[in-house]
């Protein structure tokens, strides 16, 4: 590494002493950080679209190349399709759900007082703990002898359902849960977002003769339309990879249909040992991932044209 | 002895020339003041002496070593910044005795030059504080102290007084004098107040444009400016310069003269004009004349009851300053 | 106060309210149903305890392997913290201090990672990680979890040191200090608030993680917590009281700490994503 400090590339590179500290912190203070990222992100990656391309129970080296194989067996899969659609949904109910309840609470309590910073932290709450933890706790409150649902139903003298184990249910269910978790944080970004509002802004619109709601309007969401960009993206990068919060509560189930994507490569990639069929998926959700991050920078850069 | 030798300075920056071609020789002992309006390359000289940027061509002796190359810290020299820039996490103490660590310098000799630059600024109760604890003159006194204690041959400064108020700023003027009587060393400092430079040098560098326009005591500036910018740059309010058929009359393209060095006199008066307004200072008034010859300043000494209208006026000719069509000084007044 | 400007008050507490209601209920309704008997959860699953019963909880605390899968994630976490803390900021050093050939590149290639989720390479990574003889051991947990943080920390960390007065670099150097000095001796200690906010954030994930350990720990020995407690919820399918309370004492160390952080963990999140 060290040509790549060679004298004469930075002006101020040229005295002799410097130019060896310099060097000694490139040598001593990059490679760490370079060497982790490559061997445990950036190669597994590529290791991933290699692996693909093999039926491979991932003993042994991958031998036996199959093209595009995985591939077309995931997208002929119906329960690829079904943890397809289940993502959408997700999607779907974060930003035409939790995105508008999370706004509404921001506006509600971004003012700094104490009672403010009270709801804040406990709405913030759920976010820190573990979804593990929040899936279990929920799939207790959900289950069918004792939960919720248990003493909701016997109180219409109904036969008790279990939520969880309905095919109709299950995955209401679990938006429930994911709003639960979730909305706290991006009320979070919300809230950061308002409190830079500059206040004269708000108080010369209100000498204009704005409302409470006129101001909401024509000044604080459009003031905040980054902030919101950012949680959108949060909340399909987020939808992409859930995982813990499904294992405790269904486990994919029931008869797999409420797998999301990784649930999915998981059940049917690893558990199975079919390395190179995860690996597919894996790669197709690393796709979406990208082409994702892509618009949404092509959308920011558009934004701050105009 | 400490005298800094810059010999044909190139400074580039990308693309542009910062600094074109520059010799400048400082004496041992010397406080010179390089002074220039803002982006005419005096503080990248400054740096360049320091060793912060290194010229692009040309080379760099303090007395009489080539240090173009050389480490800072190798250099003899120390630097005042213009924030300060006081490691906000030590204490007083611990920032003034930073560079002699650094330099292995033994225990007991480091406590004794601390403490010994800590009485010469008055820091001796503050030690023990943190920079934020201090106000604006101490932080500077600190600031001080970390350059002084290191003994070098060459002090360098930049624009070190210009976050204090102006009160503050007359007295660190002061003090700033005291220590180079005292130390006896060589002091670079750059400003963009014409006032500090004046106040402080015992040589002016009037820098433009990454060139040097001159050289010289504050006097012989104030007095023989060598150039139009010169002369418009040091003296305030600025010298008046008039061009036309007056200048020619005179064998030049402009001439100048001092506000102080005009007379008014409603009598025999060469120039009329009219008073547009006065400003009355007490022991001066400035008057601000549309005149024939253009817009004429004057200062006048003490009171002085100037009446609205019409008023002549006269220059003393033996403070005339006459230029050419390059704006160079046209010597030898007749 | 006039009807006017009550109603809206009125309303917000309301709502507000609501939801504190629907954050808190399922709390504790855990927490309670850790005090509660079998039979009386069957009855009363939300209500306050009839009948306080230590014994679940007691149960609980008196288990080694519940404490052991409290270790090993708090040894895990750490380790992750202290790891990521030292490699991003002296990376995020370099890339704000010094100038050098390659640097905007190797800086692209760093930040990558916050582009894609974890998850995608997670096939390719166990592989990764059984080749190099880690699996099964802290290290298997630690240093991917150390990698893929990398890209969000350097960011943070290199926003940050860039603020820093360029001055302090230039007073030091004409002392005599080098890079690598200035880095321990000035940038950390002047960059603690940004230091406790990744690092609170770094230990939140860690602790709260579940997919890496899954895949990469097999043995008991070195559960983490969420392993643990999957587990344990297997074990005592019929027994909710237990889970309960094994659940209830995950949480309240995580809400201590929260109300103890939240100052950092709140400005992590949204200095990441407002530059996100």
């Amino acid at each position: 590494m060290t040509e790549l400090a060679a004298p004469g590339l930075a002006p101020s590179m040229r005295s002799g002493r410097r130019f060896t500290s310099q060097t000694s912190a490139l040598l001593l203070m990059l490679p760490p950080a370079l060497v982790l990222f490559t061997l445990f992100v950036a190669l597994p990656l590529f290791d991933a679209a290699y692996y693909s391309l093999f039926k491979w129970d991932g003993y042994g080296t991958p031998t036996d190349f199959i093209g595009l194989d995985n591939f077309k067996q995931a997208l002929g899969h119906a329960v690829f399709w079904q943890a397809v659609r289940n993502t959408l949904i997700v999607l779907a109910v974060s930003v035409f759900v939790q995105l508008p309840v999370a706004l509404g609470l921001a506006l509600l309590i971004y003012e700094k007082t104490p009672a403010n910073t009270l709801f804040r932290l406990i709405f913030f709450l759920p976010f820190i703990l573990a979804e593990v933890a929040s899936g279990l706790i929920w799939s207790f409150v959900f289950d069918g002898n004792t939960g919720v649902a248990a003493a909701l139903f016997h109180a219409l003298g109904m036969e008790p359902v279990f939520i969880l184990a309905d095919r109709h249910w299950a995955f209401a269910a679990i938006t429930l849960v994911i709003v639960w978790k979730y909305f706290g944080f991006h009320m979070m970004i919300y809230i950061a977002a308002l409190q830079g509002v500059p206040k004269e802004m708000l108080e010369a619109a209100r000498l204009e003769g704005g409302g409470r709601w006129a101001i909401v309007r024509h000044v604080q969401v459009p003031m905040i339309a980054s902030a919101i960009g950012v949680s959108v993206f949060f909340s399909i990068v987020g939808s992409l990879q859930l995982f813990d919060v499904v294992i405790p509560l269904t486990n994919g189930g029931p008869s797999n249909s409420t797998h999301t994507i990784v649930t999915y490569l998981y059940t049917f990639g690893l558990t199975r040992t079919r390395i190179g069929f995860g690996s597919a998926v894996g790669v197709m959700l690393f796709v979406t991932a990208v082409a994702v991050a892509v618009l949404y920078q092509r959308q920011i850069s558009k934004g701050g044209r105009s | 002895m400490a005298n800094v030798e810059l010999s044909s300075i190139n400074k580039t920056f990308g693309a542009v020339e910062t600094i074109p071609n520059l010799t400048l020789s400082i004496p041992h002992g010397s406080f010179t003041v390089l002074v220039g309006p803002s982006g005419c390359g005096k503080s990248t000289l400054l740096r360049m002496v320091a060793g912060l940027e290194s010229p692009t061509k040309g080379s760099i002796a303090i007395g009489n070593r080539d240090v173009t190359h050389e480490e800072p810290s190798k250099r003899g020299i120390s630097m005042v910044f213009q924030s300060y820039a006081l490691f906000p996490h030590m204490t007083v103490e611990q920032n003034i005795d930073f560079g002699l660590r650094l330099a292995k310098v033994p225990q007991a000799e480091r406590e004794a030059r601390v403490a010994a630059a800590a009485e010469v600024l008055h820091l001796k109760p503050l030690l023990k504080r943190k920079p934020a604890a201090l106000s604006g003159g101490q932080r500077q006194r600190v600031a001080i102290g970390r350059s002084i204690v290191r003994n070098p041959e060459v002090f360098l400064f930049d624009e070190p007084l210009s976050n204090l108020d102006a009160a503050l700023r007359t007295q660190m003027r002061v003090e700033l004098a005291d220590l180079h009587k005292r130390l006896n060393a060589t002091m670079i400092y750059v400003t963009h107040d014409q006032v500090e430079a004046m106040t402080l040098a015992d040589q002016i560098v009037v820098m433009n444009a990454g060139r040097i326009e001159q050289v010289g005591s504050p006097m012989e500036l104030y007095d023989t400016p060598n150039t139009l910018f010169v002369a418009t740059f040091i003296g305030s309010p600025r010298m008046n310069l008039i061009s036309g058929q007056s200048a020619k009359a005179e064998g030049a393209t402009t001439i100048g003269i001092r506000p102080e060095h005009i007379a008014v006199d409603d009598a025999n008066g060469i120039w009329s004009g009219r008073l547009r307004f006065a400003e009355h200072l007490g022991n001066e008034t400035i008057a601000y004349v549309e005149s024939d010859v253009g817009e004429i300043i004057i200062r006048l000494a003490g009171h002085h009851g100037l009446k609205e209208g019409t008023l002549r006026m006269t220059p003393d000719r033996l403070h005339l300053h006459r230029f050419d069509e390059n704006g160079r000084r046209i010597s030898a007044v007749n | 106060m006039n009807a006017f400007r009550f109603l809206p008050a009125l309303g917000k507490a309301v709502v507000l309210l609501l939801f504190t209601g629907f954050v808190l209920g399922p709390l504790t309704v855990a927490v309670f149903g850790g005090f509660k008997s079998n039979g009386e959860l069957r009855v009363n699953p939300f209500g306050i305890p009839q009948q306080w019963d230590f014994e679940f909880y007691a149960a609980m605390l008196g288990d080694p392997a519940f404490w052991r899968y409290m270790g090993n994630s708090l040894i895990i976490s750490l380790s992750t913290v202290f790891l990521t803390l030292i490699v991003s900021a002296a990376a995020a050093y370099v890339f704000a201090q010094i100038r050098f050939l390659g640097s905007r590149m190797m800086q692209a290639y760093l930040l990558a990672g916050l582009v894609f989720p974890f998850a995608t390479a997670i096939l390719p990574l166990f592989i990764k990680v059984r080749d190099l003889g880690l699996l099964d051991s802290y290290w298997a947990v630690i240093l991917p979890q150390t990698a893929f943080g990398l890209s969000l920390s350097i960011m943070l960390f290199k926003t940050f040191f860039e603020q820093l007065p360029k001055d302090l670099f230039e007073a030091a150097h004409v002392e005599g200090c080098g890079y690598v000095r200035f880095f321990w001796q000035f940038t950390l200690p002047l960059s603690t608030p940004i230091l406790a906010t990744v690092g609170v954030f770094v230990f939140v994930q860690s602790w709260n993680n579940f997919l890496l350990p899954l895949v990469v720990i097999n043995s008991r020995e070195l559960f983490t917590w969420p392993l643990g407690m999957m587990q344990f919820r297997g074990e005592y399918l019929a027994e909710w009281n237990r889970t309960l309370a094994f659940i209830s004492l995950t949480i309240l160390p995580a809400v201590a700490f929260f109300i103890v952080a939240q100052k950092y963990i709140v400005a992590g999140l949204t200095g990441g994503a407002v530059k996100g």
